[in-house]
C-alpha cells in the first residue's frame, strides 16, 4: 500500500480548516473590533481612576474595590458615586475616623475623588438588597 | 509539666474560638426580619438621603459583614454622625447588628 505524500495529506487538511474556519475567524475579527471600539472609549474616562485605585486603594480594598484584605474593609466595586465622595470628603475633612482611611484621604484632590468614585461606582459588585 | 501547660494552652484557645465564634455568628432570617428598618433607604434604588447632605444612600447588599457591624457601633457610639443612621443604631443590640450584617452581607442579589 503506497503511503499518503505530505504534499497530498496536508492539502486536504487545509481545504478541511479552511472551509470551516472561514467564517468563525470572520466573526472572531468583528468581535474584537467591536470590542476595542466599545472598551477605549470608557477607557479614556476610567484610566486615571482605575490607575490611582490601583496604586492606593487595591492593596486593602482589592483589585477594583472587590475583595478587601479584612474583614472589616469595605467592598467598593458598584458603590454608588456620591456616597464614595462624601466619604472620601468626610474622611479628608475628620468628620470621619479611621487611621488608614485619614490619611489616605488627605492628599486626594477633588478631581481625583471624582474619578476614584466613578472608576469604583462603575464596577460590578454591591447591589441594592430588597 | 509541659505536656500540661500544652494542654491547659489547647482547651484555652478552644474556649476563646468557641467563644469568639459564638459572639460574632449571625443569623441571616432574623437579620431579615430586622431588615424593614433599613429598606426604606437602603431598599430603594438611588435613594437618596435629604439631611444634613444630599447624597444616594450606600448600597449594602453584598457588603462584608463584619464592616456593617462596624459601622453600625460607630453610629451607636456616635463615631459616625449620619443623625438617621445614628438613631436607628442606637436601638440595636450586638446581636441585631450580627444578624443584620449576616442578611445583608449574604448573596447578593443582582439588581
Amino acid at each position: 500500500m503506497p503511503p499518503i505524500t505530505p504534499a497530498k495529506r496536508e492539502s486536504s487538511d487545509h481545504m478541511e480548516t479552511k472551509q470551516t474556519a472561514l467564517p468563525s475567524n470572520f466573526a472572531l475579527a468583528f468581535a474584537l473590533c467591536a470590542s476595542l471600539v466599545c472598551t477605549t472609549n470608557a477607557l479614556a474616562s476610567e484610566d486615571a481612576g482605575k490607575k490611582k485605585a490601583d496604586e492606593v486603594c487595591a492593596a486593602c480594598h482589592g483589585p477594583g474595590g472587590n475583595k478587601p484584605i479584612t474583614p472589616e474593609t469595605p467592598r467598593l466595586a458598584g458603590q454608588q458615586y456620591d456616597y464614595l465622595v462624601q466619604a472620601l470628603n468626610d474622611y479628608r475633612m475628620g468628620v470621619r475616623n479611621n487611621a488608614v482611611m485619614s490619611a489616605m484621604a488627605k492628599p486626594l484632590t477633588k478631581k481625583e475623588i471624582g474619578e476614584l468614585a466613578g472608576y469604583f461606582s462603575r464596577q460590578q459588585g454591591l447591589t441594592t438588597k430588597r | 509539666m509541659k505536656r500540661r501547660y500544652g494542654l491547659l494552652a489547647m482547651s484555652a484557645a478552644t474556649v476563646f474560638l468557641l467563644s469568639v465564634s459564638a459572639w460574632a455568628d449571625g443569623d441571616p432570617a432574623r437579620g431579615r426580619a430586622r431588615a424593614q428598618m433599613c429598606e426604606g433607604c437602603h431598599g430603594i434604588a438611588d435613594y437618596r438621603t435629604a439631611y444634613p447632605e444630599v447624597y444616594a444612600v450606600p448600597k449594602i447588599g453584598g457588603q462584608e459583614a463584619a464592616y456593617i457591624v462596624k459601622a453600625l457601633q460607630d453610629y451607636k457610639t456616635g463615631a459616625r454622625k449620619h443623625p438617621s443612621m445614628r438613631g436607628i443604631a442606637a436601638t440595636l443590640t450586638d446581636q441585631d447588628m450580627a444578624d443584620l450584617a449576616a442578611y445583608y452581607a449574604g448573596e447578593a442579589r443582582k439588581q
